[in-house]
């Protein structure tokens, strides 16, 4: 952006000021997350605590990447796996189904569409007590299945819709020039519609990962054994036997939080469009 | 229609299809069976009796259950207004000429993106009595003069709560509220302005009649999506003090899962699941209109 005379220069950096002091102001809980992970306890109790950590402390970090049951290290892998399965399913699952709902005439796409719908806007009490059982009678309580298979059911509507206006954006030319050129449905799909609408696959795959990521409530009731859970309900347990140590369960926040900031870093407006164009949030 | 593309789309729809009949469809209909009956943790392995409607008619006479209904309600109305208010307000600062507006603005969807128990955790600790930071800054600039008890006092923790998923939700609203604001083509503004028009009537005359569909959506997905709220409360209150936080999620996994009354359970799950799913209805007829299907 190219700013001309000195009005409009003045007047971008009042509103660049403004602006900044605002998202400072709107990200300070995060900045006092990652500051309290690094005071030690006293510190952390203080009657006027300090805004700037005056004794730093890695000890909230290194302590638990070694602990027992419940270590950040642990947890962090177990997260990873349930997330990656999850996004890996859905995204499977969805891709076809949004460039079927997108390209076919079928009697049923409406009923379909509204289906996909409808599934994003259920709340997880819902469905939580029979999927228990459910999941009790496949003997798979306390696997990774369990929490994997829950979380998908979030991320594949999502994807179903964010994909569906991906694929009708793109232009119908392709797929006849296509066929012209030899191509049966399936070729046409995996070597010409495919690859165009990574982007869209990108944003969805993404936000199956992190509905996983951040999933509390189906690893805490699927999973019992404490060697098994994800970060989140690693901390979640933190609050029970530990006391309240903040510094130790904000270092866990700091860490389940860096994938979020990693994703978002390369891919930030990706995101921004895909959540307009899919319009929904979790 | 070709009998080719009838099986083409089968081939592509029916396995997501499948999946979500498998593990959503499934599970709603036995959590609805489930409410007819009287399953406990007693009579779970053995034979549970059908009792019809009964358990709905007991949650008619259970003061919980109204209470959580009615905190649903207020939760989830005072967020929307809150979220709505400062999302628009941040929507039309960042849709601003400047030069660090999209980033900044990108900054911001971090709140939305990150894990909710982790924020639940944060905003637990900036509100608490010892050591929280909201109390400091309240003090220091003389806008309280004793620490404010946000979780532990019953009057205050609902504001504790929602506050924390105000700050969730800004994100959305602005995002979706800047998208709308681009749309409108700004030589309605200048001709506004050859009018006449100040800057009040164009907010009021043009700005939010333009963007009435966007804000209409947006409200309607934020009221169902707010009104579902779990993960926070479990995290930030548990439904406390004295149920003053409890909601229709927290409830119906307290009567499943803490008190092993899993038919109570899923009677709650249902009611809300009718609230959300009437809602929804209306909004799918809202944007059928507009373009959707």
């Amino acid at each position: 952006m190219q700013f001309h005379t000195k009005t409009e220069r003045r007047h971008n950096r009042v509103l660049n000021t403004v602006a900044l002091l605002i998202t400072c102001a709107f990200l300070f809980p995060l900045y006092w997350m990652v500051v309290t992970s690094l005071k030690p306890e006293a510190d952390i109790f203080l009657a006027h605590p300090s805004y700037f950590p005056e004794h730093i402390q890695w000890a909230s970090y290194t302590s638990q990447l070694i602990g027992a049951n419940n270590n950040i290290l642990h947890s962090f892998v177990n997260s990873a796996i349930i997330s990656v399965s999850t996004m890996v399913i859905a995204t499977v699952l969805a891709i076809p189904a949004a460039y079927g709902l997108a390209r076919f005439q079928t009697p049923w796409k409406k009923l379909f569409i509204l289906l996909f719908l409808v599934t994003q806007m259920l709340p997880s009490s819902l469905i939580l007590t029979p999927l228990f059982i459910e999941f009790k009678n496949l003997h798979i309580l306390n696997t990774f299945w369990a929490p994997i298979f829950a979380d998908a059911t979030i991320g594949i509507p999502f994807s179903v819709m964010i994909l569906r206006t991906y694929f009708i954006s793109l232009p119908k030319e392709l797929e006849d020039s296509a066929k012209i050129d030899g191509c049966n449905t399936f070729t046409t799909f995996l070597r010409i519609m495919l690859p165009i609408a990574i982007p869209g696959v990108v944003v969805a795959a993404v936000f199956s990962f992190l509905y996983a990521w951040g999933d509390l409530i189906y690893a805490l009731t699927f999973i019992s054994k404490p060697e098994m859970r994800p970060v989140t309900a690693g901390i979640y347990n933190f609050l029970g036997y530990q006391g309240i140590s903040w510094n130790n369960i904000m270092a866990f926040g700091v860490v389940s939080v860096l994938p979020v900031i990693l994703i978002f870093i390369f891919i930030q407006k990706y995101i921004v469009s895909g959540l307009t164009n899919g319009a929904v949030k979790g | 229609m070709r009998l080719s593309e009838r099986f083409y789309s089968n081939v592509f729809i029916l396995p997501a299809l499948i999946y979500l009949l498998i593990m959503v469809g499934y599970p709603m209909f036995e959590n609805l069976r489930l409410s007819l009956y009287n399953v406990d943790v007693m009579n779970i392995a053995g034979t549970p009796s059908f009792i019809g409607l009964s358990n709905y008619r007991a949650l008619l006479h259970d003061d919980i259950f109204w209470k959580s209904t009615y905190n649903t309600l207020i939760y989830t109305v005072l967020c929307i207004v809150l979220q709505f208010i400062i999302g628009f307000v941040l929507a039309l600062l960042f849709s601003q000429k400047f030069s660090l507006a999209e980033r900044l603005r990108g900054l911001v969807m971090i709140s939305w993106l990150m894990p909710i128990t982790v924020t639940g955790l944060m905003f637990k600790f900036m509100f608490s009595l010892n050591g929280g930071i909201l109390n400091e800054i309240l003090m220091s600039l003389h806008l309280v003069h004793q620490p404010v008890e946000w979780l532990v006092n019953p009057s205050n923790s609902m504001w504790a709560v929602i506050i924390a998923n105000t700050w969730i939700g800004v994100p959305f609203n602005m995002i979706l509220i800047t998208t709308g604001l681009t749309t409108i083509p700004k030589d309605v503004y200048e001709s506004a302005s050859i009018d006449g028009a100040n800057a009040m009537d164009k907010f009021f005359r043009i700005t939010l009649p333009l963007l009435k569909p966007a804000i209409t959506s947006l409200l309607v997905l934020g009221f169902i999506y707010t009104f579902k709220v779990f993960d926070l409360i479990v995290i930030m209150t548990n439904g406390g003090p004295v149920n003053a936080t409890e909601m229709m999620s927290t409830f119906s996994y307290k009567l499943s899962f803490v008190e092993y009354k899993f038919s109570e359970g899923a009677t709650v799950a249902n009611v809300l699941f009718i609230i959300l799913f009437l809602v929804s209805l209306g909004y799918l007829k809202l944007v059928s209109k507009e373009e959707v299907m």
